[in-house]
């Protein structure tokens, strides 16, 4: 690292010469070496899932979640140092229930993120504080159908919408990545950590924004991207976390979720049988292996 | 009358990084002793208005009647009152706070369009109405009803009376002597009509308000609020409430 | 205490004279704290040996004006409890808003544990103690009905002023004169709850909301009935009124001895 010794990686907020945010820059290093998290954007729903690392054999199989709720429809996922991911996590609901509060409907997903990014990226302006070293990924559900004020009583016209504009679509599925510096993008596919590389490149073959994914698949296509991924720190025992959040009439009912038992291992038992298959392809063509420079 | 000074409180918490519009403001008029209603509210609109959807969004309506005691202090009011562009309400109880209460609200829906560069829907506005007219609800007289389209909503129709409880209904009329028209609206009532039906039965029904109340006159507004925007209507009662329609 | 919302929580007029709600603001403008404006009436409930009935109906009045024909004044709280909510509906709202909330925030935790209706009513109890403590009621008779931590049949009542009260049936407002005597019939004993089906429970109470639609001046034909068990919670919110008895008008002629 050739920022090193020049003084200008020192404090946060210190720009270098040459217009960089060291702190920044190693705010993402912690990133790396987090345990790969992903997020695919279904057309009925968002699927979460991550890899976990087991760093003791004394924790507790299938406990410490590392995907948190937020609101109702709302899942997020962190890599990178786990309790700056907490704190987000604490930060994104705040922000969810003083949306409630002032406005009585849920917070939409792009202005969650919007919050949550402009908060991370505060922590990039003050030489008090250091960036979050963590990516984040945000997925969610916005409700596509009718919306309702907290508390309504009456249900209004009980014919259609009443003049509803043609071709317009209220709500669907939400999925953003939140980077150290505050940078956000919505994405079809997001992933982060250790093994985003490989992840990245499975995502792109999925052709996620044609839209024909369903959530069902999405949790299995997870499940096998997280199993690809950990071939980049085989050594480790690993454990999947998997969440998702589907439409209204979906199997979550527009409610962020755990996967439930069942499904998840169906999905584990998919993406073992594709990880084998792998192998056998690849000794046959005697390549497949991800270099990372 | 000067009342005391209006009060902020904020709502969220007051964590260090407060890097947006996320504390937001709602005004909270503190109780006065020196403020009398019956002298306050020497303005007030005791008339009939209403609103109503149909197949194409909503339609308000309202007569122009404002008096004290007696005396008709203004005979062509316009109390359909414009929150954002295709969000309109109609005020009902003490002038001077329900003007109050929209101007308030006019402002929070235009920073929410800035904010999140989109409108905001018609349950957002109801719940900015409500929350002001349930929290000062000691202070305020103000019964109030909100219509508006959104292009993804659709048209809706929310009711806050005095008491600051908030209601969605497929039309709705307010002010304080509206049992005129209970009957007629509840026998001509149909949903989903089209805009010349609901502009007919808005009419009819303050025809009728006008006609029994000596509280309702003048003449007859209308606003109707479609994805084509909003559209202003006035019928005149020397034209026999015929004209000149949107001209 | 009378049935009427409007005179919850004020001495009785027989012993202290009629109630002046001035003497709260001496000099300030009317408190509508003191006097609710849009009100639901009666709401009921039973148990049986597998859970609760609980039923309420649509109407929210403004003083004698049946107003509001759509209001459904049973909430349901983290798919498992039901609140029956009697008086001020924007107050009922507000409590529905902080219900929200507060099942929002008990998700969020990973224990797998999340509030019973025995852990519900005594939170609801403690909001209406503390804001009658703070002269600012929240003006409303709740029935809290679901399952306790053991899965047992659990109801009880809170009111404006935070008092609580627990009996195998409850009845609010009107029902509390009306109601209440005939679900006694039912089941008249915590000890004899273990007996009563869900049928008979089920029928009780729409036997009652027929009652209450005979002689409550600001009841309503169109009413809620949910019934809580450990499977759930199954509301109907759109019921009607049947096998109403009518027809007997027929018989009465004049007021005494006329008989055409």
């Amino acid at each position: 690292m050739t920022s090193i010794g020049t003084g200008y990686d020192l404090t946060n907020s210190t720009f270098s010469p040459d217009g960089r945010n060291f702190q920044v820059e190693y705010a993402s290093k912690a990133v790396e070496n987090g345990g790969t998290a992903i997020g695919i954007r279904c057309r009925n729903g968002v699927v979460l899932a991550v890899e976990k690392i087991i760093t003791s054999k004394l924790l507790k199989s299938g406990g410490n979640k590392r995907i948190a709720s937020i609101d109702r429809n709302f899942g997020m996922i962190s890599s990178g140092l786990v309790p700056d991911g907490r704190h987000l996590v604490s930060r994104a609901r705040d922000e969810a229930a003083s949306w409630r509060t002032s406005y009585k409907c849920p917070i939409p997903s792009s202005s969650l993120a919007f919050r949550v990014g402009s908060y991370v990226q505060a922590y990039t302006l003050y030489s008090s504080v250091r960036p979050f070293g963590v990516t984040t990924i945000l997925a969610g559900w916005d409700s596509e159908t009718e919306s309702r004020v907290d508390g309504q009583v009456g249900s209004g016209p009980k014919a259609a919408l009443a003049g509803k504009t043609k071709g317009t679509k209220a709500g669907g599925p939400g999925l953003y990545m939140i980077e150290p510096s505050g940078l956000y993008w919505g994405y079809y596919g997001a992933a982060t950590g250790k093994g985003r590389q490989t992840a990245k490149a499975e995502l792109e073959k999925l052709d996620l924004p044609s839209g024909n994914l369903s959530l069902e698949q999405g949790v299995k296509e997870a499940a096998r991207i997280i199993y690809a991924a950990h071939e980049d720190s085989k050594d480790k025992d690993f454990e999947l976390e998997m969440s998702w959040v589907s439409s209204s009439d979906g199997p979550t009912q527009g409610r962020h979720e755990q996967v439930p038992k069942e499904l998840l291992e169906q999905a584990e038992t998919f993406a073992k049988r594709a990880m084998e298959g792998d192998d056998d392809e690849d000794t046959a063509t005697g390549g497949g292996e991800t270099m990372e420079l | 009358m000067v009342r005391g000074r209006w009060h902020t409180y904020r709502h969220g918490s007051s964590q260090k990084w407060r890097s947006q519009s996320r504390n937001f403001n709602v005004i909270i008029l503190p109780p006065d002793p020196s403020h009398h209603k019956s002298i306050l509210h020497t303005d007030r609109a005791r008339f009939r208005s209403m609103a109503i959807t149909f197949a194409g969004g909503v339609i308000l309506g309202a007569d122009s009647r404002t008096t004290t005691g007696a005396y008709i202090a203004n005979r062509v009011t316009d109390k359909l009152t414009r929150v954002s562009d295709t969000i309109w309400c109609c005020r009902s109880g003490s002038a001077a706070d329900t003007q109050a209460v929209a101007d308030i609200v006019s402002y929070h829906l235009g920073m929410y369009a800035t904010m999140e560069g989109k409108q905001p829907t018609v349950g957002v506005a109801a719940g900015l109405f409500q929350e002001i007219c349930y929290a000062n609800k000691e202070q305020l007289s103000a019964g109030i009803i909100i219509a508006g389209h959104h292009p993804s909503h659709g048209g809706s129709v929310y009711s806050i009376p005095l008491g600051g409880s908030l209601h969605r209904q497929s039309y709705a009329i307010g002010g304080s002597g509206s049992t005129y028209i209970y009957g007629y609206c509840d026998s001509y009532w149909k949903e989903n009509m089209s805009e010349a039906d609901g502009i007919g039965f808005v009419k009819g029904a303050l025809r009728e308000a006008i006609k029994w109340d000596g509280s309702s006159g003048g003449v007859i507004r209308m606003v109707v609020l479609t994805d084509k925007g909003a559209k202003r209507l006035l019928f005149l009662p020397d034209q026999g409430y015929e004209g000149p329609g949107d001209k | 205490m009378n049935h009427l919302p409007q005179a919850w929580g004020r001495p009785r007029n027989a012993i202290l004279g009629a109630y002046n709600p001035s003497i709260l603001q001496p000099s300030g403008p009317k408190a509508h704290t003191t006097s609710p404006i849009v009100t639901g009436t009666s709401v009921l409930a039973v148990k049986f040996k597998d859970g609760v009935v609980i039923a309420a109906d649509n109407l929210a009045s403004y003083g004698s004006l049946a107003r509001f024909t759509d209001v459904k004044r049973l909430r349901t709280f983290n798919r498992r409890t039901v609140v029956g909510f009697g008086g001020d509906v924007s107050d009922m709202q507000y409590l529905d808003r902080l219900l929200l909330s507060l099942d929002i925030e008990e998700n969020y935790g990973s224990s797998g544990h999340d509030l019973n209706a025995l852990n519900l009513h005594t939170y609801l109890a403690k909001v209406m103690y503390k804001r009658r403590s703070d002269i600012n009621p929240l003006w409303n008779q709740l029935l809290v009905a679901g399952l306790d931590g053991l899965d047992q049949p659990f109801l009880s009542s809170v009111d404006l002023l935070g008092t609580t009260f627990s009996s195998p049936t409850l009845a609010t407002g009107f029902g509390a004169h009306l109601a209440q005597p005939l679900l006694r019939k039912v089941v008249d004993d915590e000890a004899k709850v273990g007996s009563v089906t869900r049928e008979q429970a089920t029928n009780a109470v729409r036997e009652c909301m027929k009652v209450l639609f005979y002689r409550d001046a600001r009841s309503l034909d169109k009413y809620s009935i949910a019934v809580i068990t450990k499977d759930g919670v199954e509301l109907k919110e759109d019921e009607e009124l049947e096998n109403q008895s009518w027809a007997f008008a027929e018989m009465i002629k004049g007021y005494g001895t006329q008989t055409v």
